[in-house]
């Protein structure tokens, strides 16, 4: 997995390195233009040479070798200078848009993104998993089929046009939720008017990301819970007499678990790090917009911090959804 | 079984399964036990037979089927032989979906006075002085409503109408000027606001204060922002906005005008002179000629004694009817157009009347001829007439009325099913066009993904060993590629590169497919991995079977149940993620319509409900393929896996 994720970052590196944009060059020209007047142009076409290079080397950009740039941004490869400044040394990069290292101005971001992550995840799973339940046990019902259509529905309507109906409902219909941001402008709450000013915004966020994730959760649900049922041991603990609901909460339940587990940790590490729709619809501050502004301001030092942070997340969840399966499944944890 | 079936059912059976099975049946029937030959049936029948009993999933084949075809084959039909992607009209943008727009109203039919139209709406004056307003009345974003004709022309005999492109103006039989609709550029009305603007002539104060000689009133005709009133006599009032219309001042202290008119940027006139075009613009409209596109020849050269009996006005063009019935056409035409019809020995026009980009004209013989731009088949004029009397031409369409005011027949835009979108392009045809583009990239999507994680699935599960680890790694590093900021990246690389269309059309097909393919890849392995063990595969090699052979000939056609599954949902996912990227800004861009791109700007809460139709068609259209290639796919495997029996 180290390996995966040492590819992956190479990968993206080397795309990254491809991004036009030159912050050496640009940096240089800059400097040169502010002394515009005290130089003749063959003096500050030598000057901006000069310059470049010195910046070139400062930032660790005076090769084209790749693979060199690349070890020296994990701070494997020593600079011009001989020293080495990379991930190891603690730098991941300087944004330029914000004027910070990344690793500082990226704490808030993620605390918002994984705040309201953890929230819808929580309201997805309590809504259905019971909901799963409900139609497995009662498979071919009324209700079944209501919730099997709607979240066919749902499934199949790209999450984009969820947001646009709720924001349309919601915000210019019923006008119960402000459209966009985190606080209100010009407003400077303290106490629990400024939570219920942060709730007030974060609501229609977290409604729109708990609904759109719903239905493709429930109909997973529903068919794991289907399976377990139709399993061996249900039929035994059916046939020992025991009551229905041990039957289902206990025998059935369990096994269900496992193949939910990848769903719901999956899930998790998703919107923390995949809610960029949700994001750009609702200027919702977390990293998805942060990512997207970043990319569009060409600050890539910031692109990159991020990229490496979505992959890490992806092989991350990978990484606890095996652990967890160990968790819910015995037979895993014996064989190991 | 044995329950009476209904006619439809009992056709399908025997269309799908011949009339043996239902002979087959009856017998059964009859002898009162099964047949047991019958109950053997090939899995793949088994499958057929099982998925035509689900009525839904059936419905959903028959209207993804149709979908398709109709993205496939209704861009080559006449239909949308005029569509292309760039196309904008400024006065046709954000209109809601309306088909009347040339539905005059029945009790207007018969006494037809005028009838005049700018953008989107028609007035209609009938000859007892009522005013009637068609075609879609309210107004973009803002709440007006140009059918809300107000109380006092209602109660009022009115003598002129006339459209703008976003307001009325009547004169009525007292000589009082009265308009609704827009008043931003004082079209109508001199508001404080209006005479405190520089940029803005207001209505002139004779008419404020003293109202209108009506018997003197020759013509009343409106602009893009902008109102003249003609009066016999050759004085002119001219008022609205200065700054579309520049040559305003010079031409409101002329005195002895004939005929006036607007294009979209000048007014044009002629004087008593009637041997030019009068703008107060040197040389704009000097050069003439007879027909579209002819060589043009100098106003004077080309008129050769003759003198302008009329002029008419599209909004890039000016049309002079001369006194001998020819006409001479000055300014530009757009790329579409319908040719000058060269009329037969003894007819000539009698009046000719412009819209927005055409020219309609009635002559001696009661035959309409129309000519000038034709996307929206506004020049072409039904052939038969004879009777006509009168034309009216306005934006889009053409009405031709007999000698009584009695209409005879329209043609031009009726009106749009969906509406149109910000660039003033009709949304129906965009979503069929949009629907192309979205079922490729989702199709060549999904057969990459196919191409690439079945044969890698194949090879992996079936040799096993380092081939697999090595594949099964690489698929691990591909499924961990988080899609839209790899996307992102990628599309700002490719933005650098000034790829055509359809190249980007092509990569976004190719990352698509690149990245979706551990998913299929991972499907195949297992199934290999169980058929691997199977009798069927041991007996193979046992008779010495080459691998390869044992692979694609027994081994695939077994795993394919699962493969085509997956095809069918990835195809749905596959269509998701380019309409969320095209949406983003990331996949398909403006021009090109993609079902994503054409909801860009429901992304904005005012303008998703002020303009509900350019969101809502779409994404319903996007929903109901997705929905109907997902109950497919549900259906397949339900069918396709014998252990959910039909215990529903």
């Amino acid at each position: 997995m180290v390996a995966v994720f040492l590819i992956l970052t190479f990968l993206l590196f080397s795309l990254y390195q491809l991004m036009p944009g030159n912050r050496a060059y640009t940096d240089a020209r800059a400097e040169v233009n502010s002394l515009k007047n005290a130089l003749t142009p063959e003096q500050r076409e030598e000057k901006f040479q000069e310059l470049y290079l010195k910046y070139q080397r400062q930032y660790g950009t005076d090769t084209d070798n790749v693979l060199v740039l690349y070890l020296r941004w994990w701070g494997i490869m020593p600079f011009y200078n001989g020293k080495c400044s990379g991930i190891f040394q603690g730098n991941f990069g300087f944004s330029f848009d914000y004027n910070l290292p990344v690793v500082d101005m990226i704490w808030p971001f993620m605390r918002n993104s994984m705040l309201v992550g953890a929230i819808s995840e929580f309201f997805v799973l309590i809504i259905t998993i019971p909901l799963g339940i409900i139609c497995a046990t009662k498979k071919g019902s009324r209700f079944d089929r209501g919730t099997q259509l709607v979240s066919l529905i749902g499934f199949s309507t790209p999450s984009f046009i969820i947001y646009i109906i709720f924001i349309v409902f919601f915000c210019s219909i019923l006008h119960w939720f402000p459209v966009s941001g985190m606080k209100t402008p010009g407003t400077n709450y303290t106490g629990w008017a400024a939570v219920w000013d942060t709730i007030s915004h974060v609501a229609l966020p977290v409604i729109c990301l708990v609904f759109s994730s719903l239905a493709g959760v429930t109909r997973i649900a529903r068919a794991s819970m289907i399976d377990a049922l139709s399993l061996d041991c249900v039929r035994t603990a059916r046939a020992k007499g025991l009551p229905e609901k041990v039957v289902v909460y206990s025998h059935a339940w369990r096994n269900a678990l496992i193949p939910m587990v990848a769903i719901i940790v999956g899930g998790f590490f998703g919107i923390v790090g995949g809610a960029m729709i949700m994001e750009t619809f609702f200027g919702f501050k977390g990293l998805g917009l942060l990512f997207l502004n970043a990319t569009k301001n060409s600050d890539y030092d910031l692109v990159m911090f991020l990229q490496v942070i979505y992959t890490f997340l992806g092989l991350f969840s990978n990484l606890v959804i095996d652990l967890c399966y160990g968790l819910v499944d015995p037979r895993v944890r014996i064989s190991k | 079984m044995s329950k009476k079936e209904s006619g439809f059912r009992n056709w399908l059976r025997r269309t799908f399964m011949g009339a043996k099975y239902e002979e087959k049946k009856r017998q059964e029937e009859k002898n009162g036990q099964p047949d047991d030959s019958e109950l053997i049936v090939s899995p793949a029948r088994q499958v057929f037979q099982r998925f035509l009993e689900r009525r839904f999933a059936v419905f959903s084949v028959c209207l993804v089927i149709f979908m398709f075809l109709v993205v496939i084959i209704v861009p080559k039909t006449k239909f949308m032989e005029k569509y292309y992607d760039s196309f904008t009209e400024v006065t046709q943008k954000d209109l809601p979906p309306n088909m009347s727009y040339m539905s005059v109203p029945a009790e207007l039919k018969n006494e037809i006075k005028s009838i005049d139209s700018y953008g989107s709406f028609s007035v209609g004056l009938s000859k007892s002085g009522k005013v009637y307003v068609w075609g879609s009345t309210k107004l973009g974003a803002t709440s007006l409503n140009v059918a809300d004709i107000p109380q006092a022309v209602k109660d009022s005999k009115v003598a002129f109408a006339a459209a703008g492109i976003d307001h009325i103006v009547c004169i009525t039989e007292d000589g009082r000027l009265i308009g609704w609709g827009s008043n931003q550029f004082g079209q109508y009305e001199a508001t404080e606001a209006v005479l405190n603007n520089p940029n803005l002539t207001p209505v002139p104060e004779e008419i404020r204060d003293g109202g209108i000689d009506v018997a003197n009133v020759k013509k009343l005709v409106a602009g893009y922002q902008a109102t003249a009133i003609l009066m016999k006599d050759g004085t002119v009032y001219l008022w609205g906005n200065k700054q579309t219309y520049t040559n305003m001042d010079k031409l409101a202290s002329r005195k002895n005008l004939e005929d006036i008119d607007f294009t979209l940027n000048y007014i044009v006139a002629v004087d008593a002179k009637r041997n030019s075009i009068v703008t107060g613009v040197k040389n704009l409209y000097s050069t003439v000629r007879s027909t579209i596109g002819g060589a043009g020849k100098k106003m004077t050269q080309f008129l050769n004694g003759r003198k302008i009996e009329a002029i008419t006005a599209t909004s890039s063009s000016v049309c002079a009817l001369l006194d001998d019935g020819s006409i001479a056409l000055a300014g530009d035409f757009q790329n579409d157009v319908i040719q000058t019809p060269e009329l037969p020995e003894g007819e000539f026009f009698t009046e000719i009347q412009g819209g927005t980009y055409h020219y309609t004209g009635v002559t001696n013989q009661g035959h309409v001829y129309s000519f000038g731009g034709d996307h929206y088949y506004q020049a072409e004029a039904p052939k038969k007439l004879t009777t006509a009397h009168d034309i009216y031409a306005g934006a889009f369409q053409s009405y031709a009325t007999d000698e009584n005011g009695k209409l005879l027949e329209t043609w031009g835009l009726k009106g749009y099913l969906f509406g149109t979108d910000d660039q003033g392009a009709d949304i129906f045809k965009r979503v069929i066009a949009g629907g192309g583009v979205t079922m490729t990239v989702g199709a060549v999507a999904v057969i990459i993904e196919i191409l690439i994680g079945v044969t890698l699935g194949l090879l992996s599960g079936y040799f096993g060993g380092w081939v697999d680890m090595l594949v099964m790694r690489v698929a691990e590093v591909f499924s961990a590629i988080p899609l839209l900021p790899f996307m992102l990246i990628l599309s700002s690389l490719l933005s650098q590169k000034n790829l055509s269309q359809d190249e980007r059309l092509l990569m976004i097909m190719v990352i698509l497919g690149v990245l979706g393919w551990p998913g299929f890849c991972r499907i195949t392995r297992a199934q290999i991995l169980v058929a691997r063990e199977s009798e069927y595969v041991t007996a193979a090699k046992a008779m010495g079977v080459k691998e390869g052979r044992i692979a694609f000939k027994h081994i695939l056609p077994n795993v394919i149940s699962v493969i085509l599954v997956n095809i069918t949902l990835s195809f749905a996912a596959s269509m998701q993620t380019e309409t969320s990227l095209s949406f983003l800004g990331f996949g398909v861009v403006y021009p090109k319509p993609s079902w994503g791109n054409m909801l860009t700007r429901a992304s904005n809460a005012t303008a998703a409900i002020n303009f509900w139709w350019q969101w809502v068609f779409t994404s319903a259209i996007l929903i109901l393929t997705t929905v109907c290639i997902n109950t497919i796919g549900d259906t397949l495997r339900d069918v396709m896996d014998p252990k959910s029996s039909n215990d529903k």
